[in-house]
């Protein structure tokens, strides 16, 4: 597209609600507002799957759009539809009234429709304001891009967003709040007149949320429509104008901010199937240590860290995101090598020189992100699960031939035990749901004799069903004998799972709470109770 | 606002989107029959006899062995350039040292099925420890080992005094079939096997399809990438010596066209019936499309110089369909 390169100056926005208007007279003007977006009878089927079955929806220009729902009710596939990645089988899709069909990516951000996805697609050793402008036709000079003209231009930009840092930064190089700034100043300078945003506050403390709701409501207020996606119904009952509620491929209930309740989404969501709360947790643990670590350290991110974990405890480790937490996963995973520090594993002293040692003893890690680190997308669900322990499949032990009916077998038995919806165990695990791609990750872990599992970020995106029955899934284990570790930045995770909790700060051990004392409010205090000392040199 | 401006295009329906699935998969193996059928029908008398089909699977056979040898390292996400060459030098080297050292026959092949085994280790070595990037990696070990080649034989082909029990490896055995088919339907058995049905395998599939998710389960990504080079290199120089048992003499060069045409067979291979995959079986596929495709133009009389342009472009059409196939297979 070529034109006038003043990005973000919006022109083909409609008119803005009158600055310094309340919540409930800018909400009213929304109401009054027609659609900028409209979906109606939208279908789309892979293969037997009929993932979307006619749903309708429509987002109005100003207004903070709520999209929730459990893993596979439809939520990605109406989105990617919108951005144009995949095309729909039926129905039809309004911008300003009139029907359009969005041909690819790239015809959806000329429309105005903008999609920032969780893993925030950018190029991580592109500075800030390369990553800015990524996709746009640049200002250019002589046939050479005019950076003093594009900084000109983005200036409006960085400065409505409030970014402090230097825009020449490699991406790589700023947090995960940095970087969604970033992304939506990207879609600003596409003068986006729609934005959608998958699981933003999904790595974000709770302070950069505060900032995020904040830009957030800026933008709806510029009269920029928001469809915001997440399972952190708390965020969406605190910012959306309105909530729609997909479940089987089909709109099942929609709110507005007078009457959406937590009891009402959840009970939308689940269809009243699925326990949602979970109970106090069984305190299966005894007084054997199965997993000692004592003064740990690889600096910068872990300086010293000493926890036991009992047999049959579900020890949580919780704090902010960066505190050290994965990094003290991947050093007894034997993923990383320790600078110092000891390790024992019921009683004995382990040296680890690399997964495969920490694999054979029996520790299992679940990654922090499953379809990067956890899961061989393109292969079958019984072979992802099998992955940890081929040699067991044998079928003599000294040769290395493996037995694939045994292989099935166990993996539909673990399926069973994790509750994992599948069409077979042969299904491809990249074609399943979130939820059960995570289960799956789990399932790796319990063909074989696991000692210590190690869970990141274990329901990170998942519906609050899945949720459940993982958590479910955990408690059995422990109480099998399993000693438990869980990292989690989610507030409401560890208290109704963990018998004990940790929090890190800073590559430390802030402090420990046990039983009825593990509260969001106790963990997000000690998240913030700064160390004494300061920092290592 | 611009939508005017741009061209209608057409809905995929879902037939056609199940037309561009079907023939991602089995694209390959309708040609393969189309093929078959037009040489049948073209020459009747010639094409379609037993004796043509022996002829055939013998001529693909050095071809068949060294590409699924190929596939394992492609199978783990590398390549592996030095396969012609090290084919070429294996070939000169069991001529030679049969002929000029006097060394019995059995133990010059296996002297120089170590020597493969050796350069495929080197290459995984370079590549996993060293971290040189795999193309590079092989293609400077390649190089090298041309020169080694041609300081060996300074050029000239060792032609002359190869023993008679040497080529019985490429004589007719069995039924007039050349043993050369045995012995490859043996190589294609055995890693079919190994790529399908042991824990090796398996892990091989795995780091191919993620190395990350592979070292996070406790593959030892680096040693099955190694061991994959090190069956790419055992099957380079099997077919080196195989080669010199067939022409009945080293030549230096004689091994080098063999990188292209496995090449051309493992993607061909890699777009049949899995989705962008490498395997076994795909790889004989595609072996047999391009050797059945030069042999039916050849009895077509056909000149030789259009077999290379039939060549090149099917190097670049069996790389097309197989990442049209990948492309489908994420989507």
């Amino acid at each position: 597209m070529t034109g006038s390169p003043a990005y973000g100056s919006n022109s083909a926005m409609p008119e803005s609600a009158p600055a310094g208007a309340g919540m409930d007279v800018g909400a009213r003007a929304v109401a009054a507002r027609a659609p900028l977006l409209e979906v109606r009878g939208l279908t789309k089927a892979f293969g037997g799957v009929q993932a979307l079955r006619g749903v309708d929806f429509d987002v109005r220009p100003g207004e903070v759009h709520g999209l929730v729902g459990a893993n596979g009710a439809g939520k990605s596939t109406l989105i990617r539809t919108l951005a144009g990645v995949q095309r729909p089988d039926g129905g039809t899709i309004l911008i300003d009234g009139s029907p359009v069909e969005i041909l690819d990516p790239q015809h959806a951000t000329r429309l105005g429709l903008n999609f920032i996805h969780q893993e925030l697609n950018q190029v991580p050793k592109f500075s800030a304001l390369e990553n800015l402008i990524l996709g746009l036709d640049k200002p250019t000079r002589a046939g050479l891009i005019d950076w003093v003209a594009v900084r000109r231009d983005v200036a409006p930009v960085v400065e409505r967003l409030g970014m402090t840092f230097s825009l020449d930064t490699p991406v790589e190089q700023l947090s995960v709040a940095e970087r969604w700034l970033i992304a939506i100043g990207h879609a600003l300078v596409h003068r986006a007149r729609l934005i959608a945003m998958d699981e933003p506050t999904a790595s974000l403390s709770a302070e950069e949320v505060g900032r995020l709701f904040g830009i957030v409501r800026e933008l709806a207020r510029d009269g920029i429509a928001v469809i915001y996606v997440s399972h952190r119904l708390d965020e969406i009952i605190e910012l959306c104008d309105r909530t729609t509620v997909l479940k089987d491929g089909q709109l099942a209930a929609s709110f507005d901010r007078s009457n959406v309740t937590k009891e009402a989404l959840i009970t939308a969501i689940a269809g009243g199937e699925i326990e949602t709360t979970v109970a106090g947790s069984a305190s299966a643990a005894s007084a054997r240590p199965v997993l000692e670590v004592r003064s740990l350290r690889r600096l910068p991110a872990v300086r010293d860290v000493s926890f036991t974990v009992h047999e049959g405890e579900i020890l949580g480790l919780g704090g902010l995101v960066g505190s050290g937490r994965t990094e003290v996963a991947r050093l007894v995973f034997g993923a990383d090598r320790l600078e110092a520090g000891e390790v024992s594993l019921d009683g004995r002293p382990i040296r680890l020189r690399g997964v495969a040692d920490a694999v054979r003893l029996g520790i299992g890690l679940v990654p922090e992100e499953r379809r990067s680190q956890g899961l061989v997308l393109r292969q079958t669900v019984a072979a992802n699960l099998a992955l940890p322990h081929l040699a067991r499949f044998r079928i003599v032990p000294r040769l290395p031939l493996i037995s694939l009916a045994r292989m099935r077998s166990e993996a539909r038995q673990i399926a069973q035990r994790l509750q994992i919806k599948a069409p077979s165990v042969t299904a491809i695990v990249g074609e399943l749901s979130g939820g059960n791609q995570q289960k799956v990750v789990i399932g790796k872990w319990l063909g074989g004799q696991v000692r210590v599992l190690i869970l990141d970020e274990p329901t990170r995106g998942v519906d609050v069903g899945a949720r459940a029955e993982i958590h479910r899934s955990l408690r059995e284990l422990a109480s099998s004998g399993t000693a438990i570790l869980v990292i989690s930045s989610d507030e409401e995770e560890l208290p109704g799972l963990c018998d004990r909790v940790l929090v890190m700060v800073e590559g430390a051990i802030a402090g420990e709470l046990r039983g009825p004392k593990i509260t969001r409010q106790a963990i997000r205090r000690l998240s913030y109770a700064h160390t004494q000392g300061g920092l290592v040199a | 606002m611009i939508l005017g401006m741009l061209p209608h295009h057409q809905p995929t329906t879902p037939a056609r989107r199940r037309l561009v699935v079907f023939l991602g998969q089995y694209g390959t193996i309708v040609g393969l029959v189309l093929m078959v059928v037009f040489f049948s029908l073209a020459r009747p008398a010639i094409f379609p006899t037993w004796n043509n089909l022996i002829n055939v699977v013998n001529q693909v056979s050095l071809t068949a062995i060294i590409a699924v040898g190929l596939t394992m390292p492609l199978a783990v996400g590398e390549f592996d350039l030095s396969i012609g060459y090290a084919a070429s030098l294996a070939g000169v080297l069991v001529a030679g040292l049969m002929v000029n050292q006097g060394v019995p026959w059995p133990a010059a092949v296996a002297a120089v099925l170590a020597l493969g085994a050796l350069i495929g280790l080197v290459n995984g070595l370079f590549i996993t420890k060293a971290g040189v990037n795999a193309l590079i990696a092989t293609l400077g070990t390649g190089t090298i080992l041309v020169g080694f080649n041609y300081a060996y034989t300074g050029g000239s082909a060792i032609a002359f005094g190869l023993p008679d029990a040497f080529r019985v490896l490429t004589a007719r055995g069995v039924l007039g079939i050349p043993n050369t088919i045995f012995i490859m339907a043996g190589i294609v058995t055995v890693l079919w096997i190994l790529l399908n049905r042991t824990d090796l395998g398996q892990s091989i599939q795995a780091v191919g399809g993620n190395p990350v998710a592979a070292a996070l389960s406790g593959i030892r990504v680096e040693r099955v990438k190694t061991i994959a080079f090190v069956v790419s290199g055992l099957c380079a120089a099997l077919t080196g010596i195989l080669l010199t048992a067939r022409i009945g003499s080293g030549e230096s060069t004689a091994g080098d066209g063999f990188l292209l045409d496995a090449m051309a067979a493992a993607f061909l291979g890699s777009a049949t019936l899995r989705d962008g995959e490498f395997h076994v079986l795909g790889t004989l596929i595609g072996v047999l499309i391009v050797g059945i495709g030069f042999n039916g133009l050849n009895i077509l009389n056909v000149p030789t110089f259009s077999q290379f342009f039939l060549k090149g472009a099917m190097l670049i059409v069996a790389v097309a369909l197989s990442s049209i196939a990948r492309r489908h297979a994420k989507a």
